[in-house]
C-alpha cells in the first residue's frame, strides 16, 4: 500500500507542487484584476495605472526631446523658463530642459523603483509571513518582535537613515524599499495564515501527511490571494509616494536623470514665474497615485473586503 | 398581566405571502406561498429544512426585510398589514406588541453594554416606567425567565454570561413589553442538550403563563414535538401541510412531511435495532429556480404522478383543521419511503480484536503562566481538556462519542487523529504505538486513520477543484498512480452517489450534502481501518444527515471500516453506535457496549442526557432531569467528582472530596464512574430526583 | 487587564532595544564619520587619528553602544557634534514647535474626520457619501509635498493671503504668528482626515450590518438611539486604534511638511543632522520619533483594552 516511488522522483513531485501553487496563484491574481475590472473604481483605475506602465517603457524612447540637454536658440542661447508653447508643450525649466520630455522619461525611474521595491517587499513578506504563521511558536513570536521593531521606524525615517548612510542609487533605493515594507506585508500575511490554517482543508492536508511547505504554497496560497493582491496594490502606492518623498528631498535617483520628485523639490524657487515646472510632475504622481489608489479600491470591492489596513 | 382576549380571534395572520429578493446574482424566491394563523396563548411550529424560507416568514412578520423586495400577499397583525405599515408605525409595533427571540443569543446582544439597559430601554421606550421602575422591571423580567441574582445580573455584559444565560436576556428582552405576538427563530439550535431542554422548559412554561402568542420556527422535529400546539411544515417558500402537532407526527398527509419524520433516527423499539433511515433522494429545490406550474416537490416524491407535474397544488383540507399541498393526500403512509428495512445486526461470536486502545489520554493546553510575565503569582493553570481517557474500538464496530461542549470529545478525536498532540498517554492502531503528532507517524498509519469533519465547506479548498483532495489521497496515501487514481477517483464518487464529472467542479458549486460526501469519498479512499467522524452530520439537514448515514453503513457493512464516531445528537449516537462513549468536563462518565449505555442503571450525567434530548412524538413524556448551570471551567483539577458540581442525584460528601473509580458491579466492558452503588442506580432510574423543575433558576 | 498591560509594556521594551540596535548599527556605517566632518580641510592621516581619539570614535563599537544607551536611560543624549551645545538643549529648543503642528493637526482633522465618516457610513452610498470618497481617494493619493506646494502656489504666491515660509526667529514661539501654522496644518490635516474618514465609514458600515444592531432596531427603537448607543461606541473601537497608530505617520509627515514649509520643527533638525553627518544628534532623533511612535502604538493597544469590555474584563 506504501508507495515505493524513489526519493528523487517524490522530491520532483514535491517541488512539482510547489510550482503548481504558484503557478495557480499567478493565475488567480490575473483573475483578480479581472473582477477589479467590474468595479467603476477599477475601470478608472486599472486604465490608469496600465497608461504609467506603458509611459514608463516607451517614454524615454518616445519623449520629442532630450531630458538632460539643454534646449537652445538659433542664436545658441539657452531657452530657460519659456511658457509652454508649440515647441515645448510644457515648457523649459531653468536649465533649459524640455519639460515634457523630462516628465515622460521621470515616470520610467520612479515607476520601475516603486514596482521593484514594492515587489521585493511584497516577495519577502509573504514567504516572511506565512511561514511565520503557519509554523506558530517560539519562532513566530520571535520572528514578530523583529518585524515589530521593524517597523517602529516611521518608513520615510528608516529609508532615509539607510540611504543616507549608503548611498542613494537605483538598487539601494530598491532594497530599501524591500526592506521598509516587507514588516508590513509580512504582518498582513501572517493574519490570513493564522486564520486560513485552522480550516478543516489544511488540516486534512495534515492529515494526508502533506508537508509544511506544500501546504502554505499549494493549499493556503491560493486562499490569500485576494487579500494578497489588496496588500500589493496598497503597497504599491505607498512605495510611490515613498519613492518620490525620497527624490523630494534629494535621496532619489540623483542628477541629471530626471526624477519627479525632485523636479518638484527644484521648482520651488520658481512656483511664481513658472509654475508648470512644478506642476507637470506634480500631475504625474498624483495621477499615478490616483490609478493605484483605485484599482485597490476596486480590488477591494470585487471581494467585499474592508477599507482597512494601516495607515503606512 | 394577562388580559382576556378572545382566543379565537387570532392574533396574527400570513395570507398567501410571497417574498422575492433581487439580488446581484439573481432574483430568490425565498417564500412562494405561505399562509397561516395563529392564536393567543398557542404556539404555532414553523418547521423545515435550511432554505425552506421560514426565517424569511419570520423576519416578514416584523416587516423587516432588508434589501430589495417584493412583498406579496398580506401579513395581518391585529388587523393591521405589516407588510405595508409606515415606518413608525412599526417602530412602536416592534418590541412592544410583536418581539423576537432569535437564533444566536451571542451576536444578537450589543457586546458593549451591560445586559441590563439592553433591556432596559426597551421599556424607556414603549412604557412610560421611570428609571427607577424600569430598574424593578428589568430585575423581574430576570428572575421570570429563571437567572439567578436578578438584580446584579443586569451589570454584566454578554460575554460574561454563557450562552443559556444570553438567550433567557434574550427572551426576557423580548417579554419585557408584554407582547401579544413572540417569534422565535430556532432559539436554541445554538445552545447545548441540557441547556436547551431549560429553555424549552422555559417555552413551555411561558405558555402557560402569558397570553402571548407563539411561533417558534425550528428545522428540529424533536423541538417542535415538544413545544408546538399546532405545526405548519414548509417546503421550498410554501407551506405544505398545517394542523395538529400530533396529527403531522402521527399521520401525516404529504409526502415530505413523512419522509421528514423517517429520517430521524427514532429511539428503538422493543423489537431490536429499530428501522434503517430512509433519505429523500435528490436536493432541495432551491429559491433560485423559478417554480411553475407543477408540485415543487414532484422530482422528489415516492407517489408522483403524471399530474404533480401538471398542476400546481394548493393547500386543501384533509379534515379536522388538517391541511395539506398535495393531491395524492390519502396515498401518503410511511411505506411509501420504501419497505422499512430492519438494519441488519452482525452477530459476531468471538470478541473482535480492537483496532484502537487508548489508555490514560491527556491533553493539556496552555502554560503554568505567571501572572505577570516572569515572575509574581502562580496566574492561570492550563486547561484539562482531557483526563485520563481509556477506550477501545473494536474491528468493524462504531464507538459514539457523545457530550456537550466542553466535554473533550473534539480534543479526543483530534489527539486520536494526531492533529493535536496529546499530553501523555498510550494510543494504539492495532498493537502499533501511534506518534503524538501526525507529522511524525509512518505513512502506513496516516492512510490507515481518516477523518471526517463536521463543517463541509471549510473541508474543501474552495481555490482547488474537487478532485484534488481525493487524487493526493490516492496517489501519496494509497500509493497509486496517476491513471490508477483517477479511476479510483471516479469509483469513490460513484460509491457515495455522487456524478463523477463532479470532480472537475469547485466546491462552492456543490450543496452542503454534497461537499460531506466528496469528503467521505476522500476518507474512504486508501482503505483505511478507522475513520472518526467530528460531528459528521451535525451541520447537515436531516434528510442529508440520513443519507450520509446511511452510506456510512453501507460502508462499514462492505469493508469491516470503524468508526469513531462524535456527535452532541443523542438520537444519532442511539443509532450508530455500538459502544458509547460518555464524556464531561475531560473525564469518562460512562463507557460501554451501547445497549449497556443507554439503558439502565446509567451514570447520572447520561441519565440527564437521554431526558434532556428531544424526540419527534409529542406524546413522548421525557423524564425531567435538568442540570443546573454550564460546564465548569476545565483550569483545574477536580477535587472530587467531575460532575459534583451539577448533579442532581448527589449523594453527599463523597463526591466533592474523592474522585469516582469504576463502580462495582456493571457487566464487562460497561464502565461507569460515581459514588452510587449500583443497586440504588438503578432503582433511582425510575424515580426522577426531587427536583421541582419549573422553580430552579439556572445558574 | 493587568496582565494584558504588563505584556504590551514588555514587549515595547523588548522592541526599543531592537530598534536602537539598529539605529547605532547604520549610523555606525556612515562614510566619512564625524572626524571627518570636522576636520574638513585639514584631514591628514595623523590628524584624523587624533581627532578619532579625541572623540572617543576609536574604541570599540559594542562600548560606544552601551555608553550611548547609558546615557540616553540618564536622560543625557550626548553633544551634537556640529553645534557643540548639549542634544537635550537642542531639541528642547524646537521640539515645541512640532508638537504644536501635530497638535494642531489632530484637534481639526479627527473629530471631523469620525463626524464625517460615521455619517458616510450611515448615508452609504448617497452622493455625500460618493463625493467623500472621491474626495478622500485624492486626498491619499497625493504626497504631501505636493499638497504642500499646490496649497503655497494657491494660497501664498497667487493670492497672498498667507506666508509661504515658516520661518520664524530661534526661541520665539510659533503660536505668537498663528499665520505660519496654517498652511502646513493644512496640508498634513488632509491625507490624516482622508484616513481616519475612510476607517470610519468602513467600521460603521459593517457594524450596522451585525446582529446586535438588527436586534435594536427589531426593539422599535429609533434610528437615533440605534446609532448612538449601539452603532457608534461599537464602530469606534478598531477607529481609535486606528488613529493612534497614525500618530507614528505623522511623524513621517512632519519631515517632509517642516521641510517644504522651512518650518524650524524637528523634522527639519533631523534633515540637517544627516546633510552634516551630526551622528549623535542624528541618533538621539531617530531614537526619539521611534520610541513616540512605539508609545503611541502602545497607548492604541491600551485604549482599545481598556474600551473593549472584553478585554476589560476578561
Amino acid at each position: 500500500m506504501a508507495s515505493s516511488a524513489t526519493t528523487s522522483q517524490q522530491g520532483s513531485r514535491f517541488g512539482q507542487a510547489i510550482v503548481n501553487g504558484v503557478a495557480a496563484s499567478g493565475r488567480m491574481l490575473r483573475n483578480e484584476l479581472a473582477l477589479a475590472l467590474r468595479t467603476t473604481a477599477g475601470k478608472i483605475g486599472l486604465p490608469l495605472v496600465i497608461f504609467h506602465l506603458i509611459l514608463a517603457t516607451v517614454g524615454p524612447l518616445l519623449a520629442p526631446y532630450s531630458a538632460t540637454d539643454f534646449q537652445r536658440d538659433e542664436d545658441n542661447r539657452v531657452l530657460q523658463l519659456q511658457s509652454p508653447n508649440t515647441t515645448y508643450w510644457l515648457g523649459t525649466d531653468n536649465a533649459g530642459r524640455d519639460v515634457l520630455s523630462r516628465v515622460m522619461s521621470g515616470a520610467s525611474s520612479i515607476i520601475a523603483v516603486s514596482v521593484a521595491g514594492a515587489g521585493l517587499g511584497i516577495f519577502l513578506g509573504t514567504v516572511v509571513g506565512m511561514s511565520s504563521g503557519y509554523k506558530g511558536g517560539r519562532t513566530d513570536e520571535i520572528v514578530m518582535r523583529v518585524m515589530d521593531g521593524l517597523m517602529s521606524f516611521p518608513s520615510l525615517l528608516l529609508a532615509l537613515l539607510v540611504l543616507s548612510t549608503l548611498g542613494a542609487n537605483h538598487e539601494n533605493i530598491i532594497a530599501t524599499i524591500g526592506v521598509v515594507f516587507m514588516p508590513r506585508v509580512a504582518r498582513v500575511l501572517r493574519s490570513v495564515t493564522l486564520s486560513l490554517k485552522t480550516l478543516e482543508f489544511v488540516q486534512s492536508a495534515r492529515l494526508r501527511g502533506e508537508p509544511a511547505l506544500y501546504i502554505i504554497f499549494r493549499e493556503i496560497l491560493p486562499n490569500a490571494i485576494p487579500v494578497l493582491a489588496v496588500e500589493a496594490s496598497v503597497r504599491l502606492s505607498y512605495a510611490i509616494l515613498l519613492a518620490s518623498s525620497l527624490g523630494f528631498l534629494g535621496l532619489g535617483v540623483q542628477p541629471p536623470s530626471p526624477d519627479w520628485g525632485l523636479m518638484i523639490s527644484e521648482s520651488r524657487n520658481f512656483l511664481v514665474d513658472a509654475p508648470w515646472i512644478g506642476l507637470a510632475p506634480a500631475a504625474g504622481v498624483a495621477s499615478l497615485v490616483v490609478g493605484v489608489n483605485l484599482l485597490t479600491d476596486g480590488l477591494r470591492q470585487a471581494r467585499g473586503l474592508p477599507v482597512g489596513g494601516d495607515h503606512d | 398581566m394577562i388580559d382576556a382576549r378572545p382566543v379565537d380571534v387570532p392574533v396574527a395572520e400570513v395570507r398567501d405571502l410571497a417574498v422575492t429578493f433581487f439580488t446581484p446574482r439573481g432574483t430568490v424566491r425565498a417564500v412562494r406561498d405561505v399562509s397561516f394563523e395563529i392564536r393567543p396563548g398557542e404556539v404555532l411550529g414553523l418547521v423545515g429544512e435550511s432554505g425552506c424560507g421560514k426565517s424569511t416568514v419570520a423576519f416578514a412578520m416584523m416587516g423587516y426585510l432588508p434589501g430589495i423586495t417584493r412583498v406579496d400577499g398580506d401579513i395581518l397583525f391585529e388587523g393591521a398589514d405589516v407588510s405595508t405599515m409606515p415606518a413608525a408605525e412599526l417602530q412602536d409595533l416592534r418590541g412592544s406588541r410583536i418581539a423576537m427571540v432569535y437564533q444566536d443569543p451571542a451576536t444578537a446582544l450589543n457586546p458593549t453594554m451591560r445586559v441590563g439597559p439592553q433591556l432596559e430601554e426597551v421599556l424607556k421606550r414603549h412604557t412610560d416606567l421611570n428609571s427607577e421602575q424600569s430598574r424593578e422591571r428589568t430585575a423581574e423580567l430576570f428572575e421570570s425567565v429563571g437567572l439567578a441574582d436578578p438584580t446584579r445580573i443586569g451589570r454584566r455584559y454578554p460575554h460574561q454570561l454563557s450562552g443559556g444565560m444570553q438567550q433567557r436576556v434574550v427572551i426576557a428582552m423580548a417579554l419585557a413589553c408584554d407582547p401579544h405576538l413572540l417569534i422565535m427563530d430556532e432559539p436554541t439550535t445554538g445552545l447545548d442538550v441540557t441547556t436547551e431542554a431549560t429553555i424549552l422548559d422555559l417555552v413551555i412554561e411561558l405558555k402557560d403563563r402569558v397570553s402571548a402568542a407563539i411561533l417558534f420556527v425550528s428545522h428540529n422535529l424533536g423541538v417542535i414535538a415538544r413545544v408546538a400546539d399546532r405545526v405548519t411544515v414548509m417546503y421550498a417558500g410554501q407551506t405544505v401541510e398545517h394542523g395538529l402537532a400530533r396529527d403531522i407526527f402521527k399521520s401525516p398527509r404529504h409526502p415530505y412531511t413523512s419522509g421528514l419524520i423517517s429520517c430521524v433516527p427514532q429511539p428503538p423499539t422493543d423489537e431490536g435495532q429499530g428501522d434503517r433511515l430512509t433519505s429523500i433522494p435528490g436536493a432541495v429545490y432551491t429559491a433560485q429556480e423559478e417554480g411553475g406550474e407543477s408540485c415543487l416537490f414532484a422530482l422528489r416524491c415516492p407517489i408522483a404522478q403524471e399530474s404533480c407535474n401538471n398542476q400546481a397544488p394548493s393547500m386543501a383540507s384533509t379534515g379536522d383543521g388538517h391541511f395539506a399541498r398535495c393531491l395524492f393526500p390519502d396515498d401518503v403512509a410511511p411505506e411509501i419511503w420504501g419497505e422499512s428495512q430492519i438494519r441488519v445486526e452482525e452477530l459476531t461470536d468471538e470478541e473482535p480484536e480492537p483496532v484502537l486502545e487508548a489508555r490514560g489520554l491527556r491533553r493539556f493546553y496552555g502554560r503554568q503562566r505567571k501572572r505577570y510575565g516572569f515572575f509574581g503569582p502562580k496566574g492561570r493553570p492550563p486547561v484539562r481538556a482531557l483526563v485520563d481517557i481509556d477506550f477501545d474500538i473494536g474491528s468493524g464496530r462504531t464507538l459514539g462519542v457523545v457530550g456537550e461542549s466542553g466535554s473533550g470529545k473534539t480534543t479526543a478525536a483530534r489527539a486520536v487523529v494526531g492533529l493535536v498532540p496529546r499530553s501523555s498517554g498510550d494510543l494504539q492502531l492495532e498493537g502499533d504505538d501511534l506518534a503524538r503528532s501526525v507529522e511524525d507517524r509512518t505513512g502506513d498509519q496516516r492512510a490507515a486513520m481518516r477523518m471526517v469533519f463536521q463543517n463541509p465547506t471549510a473541508s474543501l479548498n474552495p481555490r482547488l477543484p474537487v478532485r484534488h483532495a481525493i487524487i493526493r489521497s490516492l496517489r501519496k496515501l494509497a500509493g497509486l498512480s496517476k491513471s490508477e487514481s483517477e479511476d479510483r477517483a471516479v469509483e469513490l464518487m460513484e460509491a457515495v452517489g455522487l456524478d463523477p464529472t463532479y470532480l472537475d467542479r469547485h466546491p462552492v458549486e456543490l450543496s452542503g450534502g454534497e461537499q460531506q460526501r466528496v469528503a467521505l469519498a476522500g476518507a474512504f479512499s486508501a482503505n483505511p481501518t478507522l475513520i472518526v467522524a467530528d460531528e459528521a452530520v451535525s451541520a447537515l439537514d436531516v434528510s442529508v444527515q440520513a443519507q450520509v448515514l446511511n452510506l456510512l453503513e453501507e460502508h462499514q457493512r462492505e469493508t469491516g471500516t470503524s468508526y469513531m464516531f462524535i456527535t452532541h445528537d443523542l438520537g444519532v449516537v442511539r443509532y450508530v453506535s455500538d459502544d458509547i462513549l460518555v464524556l464531561y468536563a475531560g473525564h469518562v462518565a460512562e463507557y460501554g457496549p451501547a445497549e449497556a449505555v443507554l439503558n439502565t442503571p446509567s451514570h447520572p450525567y447520561t441519565e440527564a442526557l437521554l431526558s434532556a434530548a428531544p424526540v419527534p412524538d409529542p406524546d413522548a413524556e421525557p423524564a425531567h432531569i435538568r442540570l443546573e448551570g454550564s460546564v465548569p471551567t476545565l483550569r483545574s483539577a477536580f477535587k472530587g467528582c467531575f460532575f459534583a458540581g451539577r448533579c442532581p442525584r448527589k449523594v453527599g460528601d463523597v463526591c466533592d472530596s474523592t474522585p469516582p473509580s469504576r463502580l462495582e458491579g456493571t457487566e464487562e466492558g460497561h464502565d461507569v464512574y460515581c459514588h452510587i452503588p449500583l443497586a440504588e442506580l438503578t432503582e433511582m432510574a425510575s424515580t426522577p430526583p426531587e427536583r421541582d423543575v419549573a422553580s430552579t433558576p439556572a445558574d | 487587564m493587568a496582565r494584558f498591560l504588563m505584556v504590551r509594556t514588555g514587549l515595547i521594551v523588548v522592541t526599543l532595544f531592537v530598534v536602537s540596535l539598529a539605529i547605532f548599527a547604520v549610523t555606525e556605517i556612515l562614510p566619512g564619520d564625524a572626524a571627518v566632518m570636522s576636520l574638513r580641510q585639514g584631514a591628514t592621516e595623523e590628524n584624523l587619528k587624533a581627532r578619532r581619539a579625541e572623540l572617543g570614535l576609536d574604541r570599540s563599537p559594542v562600548v560606544r553602544y552601551a555608553e550611548w544607551m547609558g546615557g540616553v536611560v540618564r536622560g543625557d543624549l550626548g553633544e551634537s557634534l556640529i553645534r557643540k551645545t548639549p542634544i537635550t538643549e537642542v531639541i528642547g529648543g524646537r521640539i515645541g514647535n512640532s508638537l504644536i503642528l501635530a497638535v494642531f493637526t489632530f484637534a481639526v482633522s479627527v473629530p471631523s474626520a469620525i463626524l464625517a465618516g460615521i455619517w458616510a457610513g450611515v448615508k452609504r452610498d448617497s452622493w455625500g457619501d460618493h463625493t467623500m470618497s472621491v474626495g478622500s481617494l485624492v486626498a491619499i493619493s497625493l504626497p504631501e509635498f505636493v499638497t504642500g506646494i499646490l496649497l503655497m502656489v494657491i494660497f501664498s504666491t497667487t493670492l497672498h493671503w498667507l506666508p509661504s515660509s515658516s520661518f520664524i526667529f530661534p526661541g520665539t514661539n510659533p503660536l505668537t504668528s498663528p499665520s505660519i501654522l496654517v498652511l502646513p496644518v493644512l496640508t498634513l490635516t488632509g491625507v490624516l482626515f482622508a484616513y481616519v474618514m475612510r476607517m470610519t465609514r468602513a467600521n460603521v458600515i459593517e457594524v450596522m450590518e451585525t446582529h446586535y444592531v438588527r436586534t435594536a432596531i427589531l426593539k422599535g427603537l429609533p434610528m437615533r438611539r440605534v446609532l448612538l448607543r449601539h452603532v457608534v461606541p461599537n464602530a469606534m473601537l478598531p477607529t481609535i486604534s486606528i488613529i493612534a497608530m497614525n500618530l507614528g505617520w505623522m511623524l513621517g509627515g512632519l519631515i517632509i511638511v517642516e521641510n517644504v514649509f522651512s518650518y524650524p520643527g524637528l523634522g527639519r533638525l533631523l534633515l540637517e543632522s544627516i546633510d552634516s553627518r551630526d551622528v549623535p544628534l542624528l541618533q538621539a532623533l531617530s531614537l526619539l520619533i521611534a520610541v513616540t511612535y512605539a508609545v503611541s502604538n502602545l497607548a492604541a493597544d491600551l485604549c482599545y483594552g481598556v474600551l473593549n469590555p472584553r478585554i476589560r474584563l476578561a
